[in-house]
């Protein structure tokens, strides 16, 4: 397998007027061709900052303090705006944005809406356009009507199809879903997880990133999961290796005790008590140390390495990996 | 005091919907049957489960009961005192004893008030506390209830210096000042961290156990209320299709709604992957509340319906043992 | 918000403001004439002109329609200007017994066109005899006046060279011209600056400018043991005057101007801050009640904004002859439209958030919700439309001002232009009586028109371009 993406030493920092957020701070991963990466974390660790930052538009106050970025072999980090809108962004890949839903301008139909957007990528004729509209709607299970309809007539899961049609209209190789079922309720969520799974079924190079915060999700969709916390990477690890137990982190321990299942009933949920750090003055040594229940000494002054403990997992813990 | 700390009965909001022209000019009038006839108990001390899709209606359960909109029709007792159509200042009175919590925490703060502004709120609506330090303490003990230690450090500060968890402790510490007996908590949790979700369900716990509190927990998440909640109500279109004990509902569900909602739950387990699920309910649009079908209003999305169930009269709740109770007429053969 | 995120968000807007280069301007131009006001008293060429605008005594010693100083920069012959001469020296010497005070005023005469007069004023008590001379740079002199004045109490004399020195002047011509051509003119023909300032040759026939130093030398002899003399002063009353000229009716139009900065300032905000905040309040309780009550206030506010706004101002200051704060009020009566359709928008918008329903299932009553809740969050988008009508406000007191109608008690801006208008400035072309009013009102108004634009993109980001 063909690695589409391939980060190497990312930063993106906010430089705001309190200080300098460390959002993003040396990530590495990479994406094989037909993949599904999952980002968990809780709030505020940086996942949409990754997504923003792998599209090469960080939002201001943010910039992309260092690494690579290497898509189909290029680096589009040093790339220029006008050449990354015209050959990389939307044609490569794609995002579906945190709230994209709710973003949808109120005052035009959903065909208008689709079209402009076509257009802005790509010149074409209008005929043209409104076949791959409507080829693009049927990927995504919705009646062609919808495109006389205006945003606030569709329920939030037809939204969110819309939103995941306008990803794709430019068959980008990688897309990004940043949040998509988050807000929704559980049957329109189990439908959009559906919707993706479809979709890789059926276009078999599409490589997805999924970000969100629930580990559940995440089981069912991504084939390889990043735990992220405070801006770094925790843990890095295939699906089975993260949901049978053998999940090394003791954050991703901590999240997936705290995740309740249906069919347990349990007295008591465990939680991991504290706040997620403040990325102006992250803490020292590890960033996870002052919530974690087995931090030692070391963990407290010298930051632990991402480390590979077994074939395609990777974690960042002085207590795994290390002979005492 | 009677056992039953709230009873609704039939309880429904219609809200008119926008007219054209010529329907205005012949005088016809739609509703949105948000809520339509709704009929629950609540035992005192009892954590009650609301859940549904979204748009069924259970936040406007939650408001109906909460008194912030007018019933249009059925009957809100609590404890025993019809509250339907109570004004000032009996509804002061009763705001002191039913309180709510509300989904966003991030929004259910004046983000301009400073947490103590924020819980001194409450206080000086009812004229509680006689003397400063009196009201004070008040804050500083409700404070404590929710473990927002030390007190006087989370007084001073702003919402938004707070987390996701933090602040709906605060929201919820702003509830217990007026001592109520009962809390309509509106997910509370679904928009908190999943690392904290579990304290914020776990320290509501504790306090229905130390204040011997009653909730009406709602929710479109079957996971934690299965976890918090004693029994569950399931909402479908302004109407109540099953209600039983949680473990009777979650393990055996009589309505084919409920199973598609546990069907549709995600699970942090492995091997799930390019598995599409397939739900036992039809896809395409659910109905709007304008437009509630007819016979059982369940039969557009339900992939066991027959003629009878849209060509007879809406099924009742039904009991199919130990005070579980269904909405369908077919329960016993799709089983 | 604490005193820190006040600074955050201070900072914050000052970044987001340095973008917008008008906004700086309007920033800069407001900081100068805030500093007018403040230093008022010290920059007033006549400190008095503020309260005694409309007293004619107090600008007596003014020449009448004098262009500016700075206009001699454009002219070949260049006029005197009008100067309050420095005191030189102070002796005092006993003469035969009495008390004698001699003051000495240099002047330095540098022009081609002589002062219309000279002004000397003197306070005195008792008998006090005065004798005032002028030495010439060509070292001829001449004695001005000498009179006795009785001063009742603490009195000013107030001599002019124009009336009072006439007397003198054919004998200090008959030195140069023959006696007869004296004696054949009539005194009251002879400009006295004319003469004393000019060569002496032709003096009669055509006087030459004499450019050099001047002194006068005003002696007083104390009459009595109880007389005294005190605040002798000598004002040349030039052909120009002041930084900005002086109108027909003598006035210093600098002072007027500089004096009428601080009633548009107040003016303007003052109606400003009165009608927006009557404004918001009327547009949150509108979207707060909603229904028949918005309905009602709805049709109420579009009744006031279709009012032709300068017409009735126009009648009700005629019938009301109204003083600034008057005219204030009944600006504010109108100008709170402004704000009311933004706020009632954004209320309806508010009025649905969380925490105002959470306030509500706590018991708050309608007052706490407005004023508490939603009035203070909405004050800061209404920002951009104050500043917006602080412009229409001062154009409308100078409007009103303009058809004398205004408060007769104060300068401000319009009335300078309003006197200007009925003193035939126009017709006579006093263009230094019309243009600064005119430009000041439509400065501030840019200014104010400049920051509120750029409030308005900061704090409506909707405008913002992407
Ligand atoms: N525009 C911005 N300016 C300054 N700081 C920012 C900005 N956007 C994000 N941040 C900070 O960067 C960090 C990461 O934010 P990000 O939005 O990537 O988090 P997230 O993981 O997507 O969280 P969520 O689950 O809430 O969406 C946070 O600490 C946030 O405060
Ligand atoms: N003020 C209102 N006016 C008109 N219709 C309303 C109003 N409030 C709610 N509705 C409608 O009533 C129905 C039920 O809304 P409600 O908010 O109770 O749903 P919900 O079950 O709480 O959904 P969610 O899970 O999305 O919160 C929806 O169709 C909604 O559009
Ligand atoms: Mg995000
Ligand atoms: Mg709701």
């Amino acid at each position: 397998m063909t690695n589409v993406l391939e980060v190497n030493n990312l930063k993106l920092y906010y430089y705001t007027s309190k200080g300098v957020v460390r959002a993003l701070d040396d990530i590495t991963f990479s994406l094989q061709e037909g993949e599904t990466l999952g980002i968990v974390g809780e709030s505020g660790c940086g996942k949409t900052t990754a997504g923003l930052a792998l599209l090469n538009m960080p939002m201001p106050p943010g910039k992309i303090a260092g690494g690579q970025i290497i898509i189909d072999g290029q680096d589009i980090v040093p790339l220029a705006e006008k050449e990354m809108r015209r050959h990389v962004r939307w044609q490569k890949i794609a995002m579906v944005f945190q709230g994209a839903m709710n973003c949808l301008t109120p005052v035009f139909t959903i065909g208008k809406l689709m079209m402009e957007t076509m257009l802005e990528h790509k010149t074409m004729k209008k005929e043209e356009a409104w076949h791959i509209i409507e080829k693009y709607l049927g990927y995504v299970g919705l009646p062609a009507g919808v495109t006389k309809r205006y945003p606030h007539e569709l329920s939030g899961g037809m939204k969110q199809r819309v939103v995941i049609a306008m990803a794709l209209f430019m068959n980008p190789k990688v897309v990004v879903f940043d949040e998509p079922t988050t807000a929704l309720d559980v049957i329109v969520q189990c439908q959009i997880l559906n919707l993706i799974k479809k979709l890789k079924l059926e276009k078999a190079l599409l490589s997805c990133i999924f970000i969100t915060h629930d580990l559940a999700t995440e089981a069912e969709v991504a084939n390889r999961i990043m735990v992220m916390y405070g801006g770094k990477i925790a843990e890095i690890g295939t699906n089975q290796q993260i949901y049978s137990e053998r999940a090394a982190h003791p954050y991703t321990k901590k999240l997936l005790a705290a995740t309740p299942r249906l069919h347990q009933k349990v007295d008591h949920l465990s939680f991991i008590p504290g706040a997620p750090p403040d990325l102006l003055a992250p803490p020292t040594g590890c960033r996870f140390h002052l919530r974690c229940e087995v931090a030692m000494g070391k963990c407290s002054a010298q930051e632990p390495p991402l480390i590979e403990i077994e074939p395609d997992h990777k974690v960042a813990c002085w207590k795994v990996g290390y002979k005492e | 005091m009677p056992d039953n700390i709230l009873e609704v009965k039939n309880l429904t909001k219609w809200f008119p919907l926008r007219r054209g022209i010529w329907q205005f000019l012949r005088g016809q009038q739609r509703y949105a049957r948000a809520v339509d006839g709704v009929s629950f108990v609540i035992e005192r001390g009892e954590i009650l489960g609301l859940i549904g899709e979204s748009g069924c209606g259970k936040t406007t359960t939650g408001k109906l009961i909460m008194k912030l909109m007018e019933a249009s029709s059925g009957e809100i007792i609590f404890n025993g005192e019809n509250v339907t159509h109570l004004r000032r200042p009996e509804l002061q009175k009763y705001r002191r004893s039913v309180q709510m919590i509300f989904q966003d925490p991030y929004a259910s703060m004046n983000p301009r008030f400073k947490i103590r502004s924020v819980l001194q709120e409450p206080i000086v609506i009812h004229s509680l506390g006689r003397s400063y330090n009196e009201r004070e303490a008040m804050i500083t003990k409700a404070l404590e209830e929710v473990k927002l230690m030390p007190a006087t450090d989370f007084m001073s500060r702003f919402p938004h210096m707070l987390s996701g968890g933090q602040r709906q402790r605060a929201a919820t510490a702003r509830a217990l000042i007026l001592t109520p007996s009962m809390l309509v908590a509106d997910e509370p949790v679904s928009m908190i961290d999943l690392s904290t979700r579990a304290e914020i369900l776990q320290m509501m716990k504790t306090l229905h156990k130390e204040l011997n509190l009653t909730y009406l927990y709602i929710t479109h998440d079957l996971s934690t209320a299965r976890y918090f909640t004693d029994r569950i109500a399931v909402m479908y279109l302004g109407k109540i299709v099953e209600i039983g004990a949680a473990e009777d509902v979650v393990e055996k569900p009589g309505h084919p709604y409920t199973r598609a909602l546990i069907e549709a739950v995600c699970e942090p387990v492995t091997g799930k992957l390019d598995l599409i699920k397939h739900l036992p309910i039809k896809e395409g649009e659910i109905p709007s509340p304008a437009n509630i079908p007819k016979g059982c209003r369940f039969h557009t999305r339900c992939i066991h319906a027959k003629p009878e169930c849209w060509e007879q009269a809406e099924p009742d709740l039904i009991e199919i043992g130990n005070k579980h109770k269904v909405a369908c007429r077919r329960y016993n053969e799709i089983k | 918000m604490s005193a820190q995120d006040l600074t955050y968000w201070l900072k914050d807007f000052w970044n987001e403001f340095k973008k917008v280069p008008s906004g700086i301007i309007g920033v800069v131009i407001l900081l100068l004439a805030l500093a007018i006001v403040f230093f008022e008293h010290q920059i007033l060429p006549f400190p008095d002109g503020n309260t005694r605008w409309r007293d004619i005594t107090y600008w007596d010693d003014n020449p009448k329609s004098a262009p500016p100083v700075w206009t001699n920069i454009f002219r070949s012959k260049k006029l005197a200007t009008s100067a309050r001469l420095a005191l030189g020296e102070k002796k005092m010497n006993a003469m035969e017994g009495l008390q004698c005070v001699e003051q000495t005023f240099d002047y330095d005469y540098q022009f081609d066109s002589p002062p219309l007069d000279i002004i000397i004023r003197v306070k005195g008590k008792s008998s006090v005899l005065l004798v005032i001379k002028l030495a010439r740079p060509d070292n001829f002199g001449v004695e001005l006046l000498q009179a006795q004045f009785d001063f009742l109490g603490d009195e000013e004399k107030r001599l002019s060279l124009d009336s009072d020195a006439r007397k003198s002047l054919p004998d200090f011509l008959s030195q140069f011209a023959a006696p007869e051509a004296v004696r054949t003119i009539d005194p009251s023909t002879i400009v006295p600056t004319r003469v004393l300032f000019a060569k002496t040759q032709d003096i009669l026939t055509n006087p030459q400018p004499l450019k050099g130093k001047y002194r006068f030398t005003v002696t007083a002899i104390l009459m009595q043991e109880d007389s005294k003399i005190h605040d002798t002063s000598i004002v040349i009353s030039g052909s120009t005057a002041g930084l900005l000229g002086t109108d027909s009716g003598k006035r210093d139009i600098f002072t007027g101007i500089i004096a009428g900065t601080k009633w548009a300032l107040l003016l303007g905000i003052l109606t400003a801050l009165i009608s927006v905040g009557i404004g918001v309040v009327y547009g949150v309780v509108s979207a707060y009640f909603g229904g028949v009550v918005d309905t009602i206030m709805s049709r109420v506010f579009e009744i006031f904004v279709s009012v032709p706004l300068l017409p009735v101002l126009i009648v009700m200051s005629a019938v009301f002859k109204p003083s600034i704060w008057v005219l204030i009020l009944m600006m504010c009566c109108f100008f709170w439209t402004g704000p009311v359709k933004t706020v009632r928008s954004m209320a309806l918008q508010l009025k649905e958030e969380t925490y105002i329903e959470a306030t509500r299932a706590l018991g708050g009553s309608h007052l706490r919700l407005i004023f508490k809740h939603m009035v203070p969050i909405l004050i800061p988008y209404s920002f951009a439309s104050m500043a917006l009508s602080v412009p229409s406000a001062i154009v409308y007191e100078a409007t009103i001002s303009l058809i004398g109608l205004g408060d007769a008690t104060i300068v401000t801006w319009g009335q300078i232009l309003h006197d200007a208008l009925t003193g035939g400035a126009v017709l006579s072309s006093i263009w230094w009586w019309v243009i600064p009013p005119g430009l000041m009102i439509s400065l501030m108004g840019m200014t104010f028109a400049f920051i509120g634009f750029a409030m308005d993109k900061i704090l409506h980001p909707k405008l913002r371009t992407r």
